[in-house]
Parts: structure tokens; C-alpha cells; sequence
């Protein structure tokens, strides 16, 4: 039996205000930790990992001398000090993300992504921002990572912002089993998904995995919620996926489906790489550059064609 | 039975891996040991489907007769393997990070190895301490081309990666010199500027620029300037990868409104090295330095390339050293610990020890005192 909503936790990794891009007008978007994919291109790398995750910012450090209250506190040992510039570094391999260096730490260099919320906290915390959502016909979006890992959580809270009156959006690559989506999309009013890559090689090469699973999801629930919007995405990736054929073969799937309203591109950009040196990763795609202007428009023309509007401006932004 | 080690190399090639392996087994042949190698780290234990041949290699003395002084490491060198975080697609076709070390473990018992000798850098010291705490006996050898291994005065692969870099640092200077331009070099090192200064000494470089010493650059200029200013026409310059300036930084990207609501928590500001990593202090120096000199300037990038290649006679020596006495460790009953060259003696020391610290240059080093005395800038 579901827990009821004050006691039904999932860990939240973000709560983002006033956003745009993610679904119609402006919206709050929940962001959960745990994805089930490794996309290379990924902008947001705090969200992978399904627990809580240290993060270390080296410029907010103000060194042993000034501070040095976290290499005391850690009992992994797991922090140390650089004789060169007086500042702490982090051991990635042996942290434990056990979080106890962060309360401490007066200048937040060290942070913890990720906290466990109830439904109940997280209702309170968007319903806060109601007017804006009748305003502008927005409401919440929930993002990760990959929100269909906490079925429960996620479907607990888009039916609680149902009974409120709030409209619910999920963003999803889809590589979840069958189960997970049909247990969360009956509360959900648009689903943002990601196409990818094609071709299963391609896919399985830059996330992870092959996309076969994540296309027979899909196909079932554009058909088995005929009244739910669909808006289909690609995080458009120079050299993987920024090319016509790809364009052509996601119009090509969603087309005959009336309730897919929408397909959008996401040109890659690289704000996120910052963090994945916060994190103790290295980004591996720091030789990419973003799609030039005149591809974007090239493509997006393909895509007004197919949906026989004429052409929309570019939505910025990759998930 | 007799004893069986296990050897292998954890991520990124360095000359001279091949003597240590070389002296693993000449030194365990001695005392009727048996030597298996393990594939990519423990990937060859964990994977072994993945190798047509199995993930595991007999290395006897015949078969690494001749391999002393191959660039081509007997081996292979692991990418990504860290037996606590290994990436796997599970069931449910996600993907997740396990920790299979109580595995590996198992899997060494059934292999009937003893003990493992860990060819390793700074971050897989580590992973290596953690195996030793779950009761794996281990012996590390350090290799580092930046020689930024603590508690040892060398790692092998600084010495051959030294002496390309200074014979790159010579050809840099023919080519500055003929086209009458400062060549301003970048060389690995992050944390340590041992290469760097080490390198930019032995190429006589008119300044060097190292993470330990933050630089200012109108001093650097300053230096070229007066140099320019009695007859040169051409300068060197060798800038460590992370080098990093004095003065504030005025050149980091900013947090924009759409980063931000983009890329959630993105709102920490990192030096341009961490990202761009490779090719970002040469360009960023040269471009200060033209403008500053007036000069015209071209950056160039080392990088791996001097990572490759021979090792030298000093790395040689070294590595065989190295792997006999990590035999010789195992022999005297010790785990847990590192080989270590403590001038005129090659001493163990705890895991514990090498741990959490990076070797870096020390302000009053001879080095940076030797470079201070030939005229060399610092920039600071």
C-alpha cells in the first residue's frame, strides 16, 4: 500500500522556479536524482547517481588556515589538503557521500546534491507559485535525471497537483520499464521524451543503451493515453544526431500519433561541465561545439513542415 | 604450491612499464613464484569474457624476454576500472554502478593468486588502499609522468617523459628562434610543476609558469621585454596545464540566467583549465603575452604526445627496481604498501601515507632556486 503523501519521500535533487523551458508557459520543474541512462552530453551530472552526492567547489574554498573545519569532521578521511594553495580536496575514491563535512562547511565549497522530501514538502514548496501557473497556463514539470525511477513519488505528487488544480508535466528519456510509466502517466497532462539517437548502435555508444525498449515505450503510451500530450525532443548533439535523417525518422514515429503535438530540438551547450569537476568527473565532450544557427533553422523548418505550421523559433537548451 | 602474483596496470600508459613488469617476474622466477598478469586493470578478472584469449596471461621469463625496451606495454592499461564502481546494465536495462570488490576477491582466491602488485597513478593509490582494507594483500608501484606521487622522490615515467619534453622544448626553440616569436609551451602537470620546471631548466626557458607559484604576467612580460629589448628576437616560455595567475581571474565565463535555469546548481565558477584542460594556459598566456610584449607569440601543446616512447636508462633501472622490490615486499610477509625511492635507499611505505597527498614543488625547492639563480622568471 502507497504511504500517504506526507510520509512518501523521493530524493529530490532540485527545485527550479520560473522556468520556460520545459513545457508550456512558466513552470516550476522538480528535478530527482537517479537516471538510468550515461548520456555523454549530459548538462546535468548531479543527477545521475540515485543517492544524495558530494560536490566540492574549489573557488568557494577558503582554505585550511582560514577554515579547516571539514578535514576534521570527515571519518573517511577523505579530505586533504593541497600544501600548495592551503586548500582541501576531495578523495572521490574514498568519500562515502555521507554529507557530514557540509553543514559544516561556512561557505558551502562543499555540498550535498540531493535530499530526501516527502510529496507533502514538495506540494507546499511549487504551490507557492500557483498564481504564475494560472497566469501563464503553466503549472509543474518533473525532470531528473530519469523521473520515472521513483514511480511512486513522482505519481503520488503529479496526482496530488492534480487535486490542487495544478498542470503536470514529466520530462523522460523513457528507458524505464512499461510498469513505471503506466503507473505515473495516468496524473500527467504533457510528457516531454527524448529521441535520442536512431540507430540502437548509435544510441547504445553515446548513453548507454539501445533505444528499443525506449521506442516500444513510447508507441505504447502514445496508444494507451490517447488524451495525455506528448512533445517529443532531441538534444541535438553535433556529429551524433544533428543530422536530417534522424529529423526525419522521429517525425517519421510520431506523426501518425495526433496526441504527439510537438517535436523540439535542444541544441547542445555546455553549461553543465563545470560540474562535473565538482563532482570528481571529467566531461568528455569538451571538444563539441554547439550546432551552428543555420542547421537549427534547416531543421526546424523539416520539422514545421511535418506539422504543416510555419516556422517557430529555437527552443535553447539540452537535457 | 608455489606462490602466485597477480600483476597489472591501472588507467593511461607510461614508458617504462614494462621494466617494472620485467622485474616482477625475473625477480619471482628467482623464488620459484608464479606470475599471471590481469587485462585493463581487474577488468580482465571481472570481464573475461571480453578477451578472446581469457582476461588473465601466464607472464613467464621467456615471454617478456625482449619487452624491457618496448613502448608497447605487455599489458593492458585500464580506461575506467575501479572494482567499487564498476558500470554495468543490470536487468531492468539501467544502468548503474556496483561495487564488485568482495567479487574480484573471490575471484582472486579462485584463481589461486596471492597477492597483486598495482602498477599505479595517484588516483588508483586509492582504490588500491580500499582493497587493502577488505584484506587483499597489495603492493603498489607508483608511475607518474608528472612525478606527483607522495612519499617518493620518483615515480617511473617522469624521467623519460623529462627528457622528451626537453628535447620537444629544443625543437620549440629552433622554431622560435627562426620564426622570431615567443613559443610559450604547455606541458602536463595540474597540481605539480615538476615537469614544467624541471623541463623549462634543462631548455634554459626564459620563464616557467607552475600551479605551485601563482604568476603575475606583466612580470613575465617584463622579463621578455628586457629581453627583446638587448637584441633577442624570439623567447620560451613553458607553462604547467595548471598554472595559474595571481591576479584575479577576469577571463571566467559567467553564470548566466540561462545556464542557470538550464543546468540547476551550475552556479560555481571554475578556472578554465579544469575544463578546457589540455591547450588552455598556452593560449591564454600567449594571447597576454603578445598583447603585453607587442612580440607575436605561438602556444603549443605537449601534451600526451611526450607520454609516449621509450623509457629511459633512469626509468629503466627504476622500473626493474621497482618490480623486484615489490617481490621482495611480498617475500618479507608486507601488504599494504608502496615502493618508494628515498635516495640512496628504495624503501615500502603505508598506502596510508601515499594517500590524499599530491607532491608538489615546495617554494624553497633546489629547483625553483637553481631556476631563480639562472635568471629564469617564475613569474612571481
Amino acid at each position: 500500500m502507497t504511504p500517504p503523501i506526507d510520509q512518501l519521500t523521493g530524493i529530490v535533487l532540485n527545485i527550479q522556479h520560473f522556468c520556460t523551458h520545459d513545457g508550456p508557459g512558466i513552470r516550476t520543474t522538480i528535478f530527482l536524482k537517479a537516471c538510468s541512462l550515461r548520456c555523454k552530453w549530459c548538462c546535468n551530472p548531479e543527477s545521475i547517481h540515485p543517492k544524495p552526492e558530494l560536490s566540492y567547489n574549489l573557488g568557494k574554498c577558503i582554505g585550511e588556515k582560514e577554515c579547516g573545519f571539514c578535514l576534521k569532521e570527515c571519518p573517511e578521511s577523505a579530505l586533504f589538503v593541497l600544501q600548495s594553495d592551503g586548500k582541501v580536496r576531495v578523495n572521490w575514491d574514498l568519500c562515502t557521500n555521507c554529507g557530514k563535512c557540509v553543514d559544516i562547511c561556512p561557505t558551502h565549497a562543499l555540498n550535498l546534491f540531493g535530499q530526501n522530501m516527502t510529496v507533502q514538502q514538495v506540494l507546499d514548496e511549487v504551490e507557492q507559485d500557483s498564481n504564475f501557473y494560472n497566469e501563464s497556463g503553466g503549472g509543474i514539470t518533473v525532470s531528473g535525471g530519469e523521473c520515472l525511477l521513483q514511480p511512486e513519488f513522482v505519481g503520488a505528487l503529479l496526482a496530488g497537483a492534480h487535486e490542487r488544480g495544478i498542470n503536470t508535466a514529466i520530462e523522460t528519456a523513457g528507458n524505464v520499464p512499461w510498469r513505471f510509466m503506466e503507473q505515473v502517466l495516468p496524473h500527467v497532462d504533457v510528457m516531454l521524451h527524448d529521441h535520442k539517437a536512431t540507430d540502437p548502435e548509435q544510441h547504445k555508444k553515446w548513453t548507454g543503451v539501445d533505444n528499443v525498449r525506449i521506442l516500444a515505450n513510447f508507441k505504447q503510451a502514445y496508444e494507451t493515453f490517447p488524451n495525455t500530450k506528448f512533445v517529443a525532443r532531441t538534444p541535438l548533439i553535433p556529429g551524433v544526431n544533428d543530422d536530417e535523417d534522424h529529423v526525419r525518422s522521429v517525425l517519421a514515429f510520431i506523426r501518425p500519433h495526433k496526441n504527439v503535438i510537438d517535436y523540439e530540438l535542444l541544441p547542445y551547450h555546455r553549461f553543465g561541465e563545470s560540474k562535473y569537476n565538482f563532482l570528481g568527473r571529467v566531461y568528455e565532450l569538451k571538444d563539441f561545439e554547439s550546432p551552428t544557427a543555420e542547421k537549427l533553422l534547416r531543421l526546424r523548418a523539416i520539422i514545421d513542415e511535418a506539422f504543416g505550421r510555419k516556422s517557430n523559433p529555437v527552443t535553447e537548451g539540452s537535457s | 604450491m608455489s606462490t602466485r602474483v597477480a600483476v597489472n596496470l591501472s588507467s593511461g600508459f607510461v614508458p617504462g612499464v614494462n621494466a617494472v613488469i620485467c622485474g616482477v617476474v625475473a625477480a619471482a622466477n628467482e623464488l620459484g613464484w608464479k606470475i599471471v598478469g590481469i587485462h585493463d586493470g581487474f577488468e580482465g578478472l571481472l570481464s573475461p569474457d571480453r578477451y578472446p584469449h581469457g582476461g588473465l596471461v601466464d607472464l613467464c621469463p621467456e615471454l617478456v624476454d625482449g619487452s624491457l625496451s618496448s613502448s608497447r606495454p605487455l599489458l593492458g592499461t585500464a580506461t575506467k576500472v575501479d572494482p567499487f564502481r564498476v558500470q554495468t546494465i543490470n536487468a531492468e536495462n539501467q544502468i548503474e554502478e556496483v561495487d564488485r570488490s568482495d567479487e574480484l576477491i573471490k575471484l582472486l582466491t579462485k584463481n589461486n593468486i596471492d597477492a597483486v602488485i598495482s602498477v599505479v597513478g595517484i588516483r588508483a593509490l586509492s582504490v588500491l588502499f580500499k582493497l587493502h582494507r577488505k584484506g587483499l594483500r597489495v603492493i603498489a608501484v607508483p608511475k607518474s609522468v608528472e612525478n606527483d606521487v607522495a612519499a617518493t622522490q620518483l615515480s617511473f615515467g617522469f624521467n623519460s617523459t623529462l627528457s622528451c619534453a626537453v628535447e620537444m622544448l629544443e625543437r620549440s626553440r629552433e622554431a622560435a628562434r627562426s620564426a622570431q616569436q615567443i613559443g610559450v609551451i604547455e606541458v602536463l602537470g595540474e597540481h605539480s610543476g615538476w615537469l614544467a620546471l624541471q623541463a623549462g631548466i634543462a631548455g634554459f626557458a626564459d620563464a616557467i609558469l607552475i600551479p605551485e607559484l601563482p604568476y603575475d604576467i606583466e612580470r613575465v612580460a617584463a622579463k621578455l621585454r628586457a629581453e627583446l629589448g638587448i637584441g633577442a628576437r624570439h623567447g620560451l616560455v613553458v607553462v604547467a596545464e595548471g598554472a595559474r595567475s595571481a591576479a584575479p581571474e577576469t577571463e571566467l565565463r559567467t553564470v548566466n540566467p540561462l545556464k542557470a535555469s538550464l543546468s540547476p546548481s551550475a552556479t560555481g565558477q571554475e578556472g578554465g583549465h579544469v575544463i578546457e584542460r589540455s591547450g588552455f594556459m598556452a593560449k591564454k598566456v600567449a594571447g597576454e603575452l603578445q598583447k603585453l610584449t607587442g612580440h607575436e607569440t605561438y602556444p603549443l601543446v605537449l601534451g600526451q604526445l611526450i607520454k609516449a616512447g621509450h623509457p629511459t636508462a633512469v626509468d629503466r633501472q627504476l622500473g626493474l627496481a621497482y618490480g623486484a622490490a615489490a617481490i621482495r615486499a611480498l617475500h618479507e610477509n608486507q601488504s599494504g604498501v608502496m615502493t618508494a625511492f628515498e635516495p640512496p635507499e628504495l624503501k615500502f611505505v603505508p598506502l596510508s601515507e601515499a594517500i590524499n597527498k599530491i607532491r608538489t614543488v615546495p617554494a624553497n625547492s633546489l629547483f625553483v632556486q637553481t631556476a631563480r639563480s639562472l635568471g629564469i622568471c617564475l613569474g612571481d
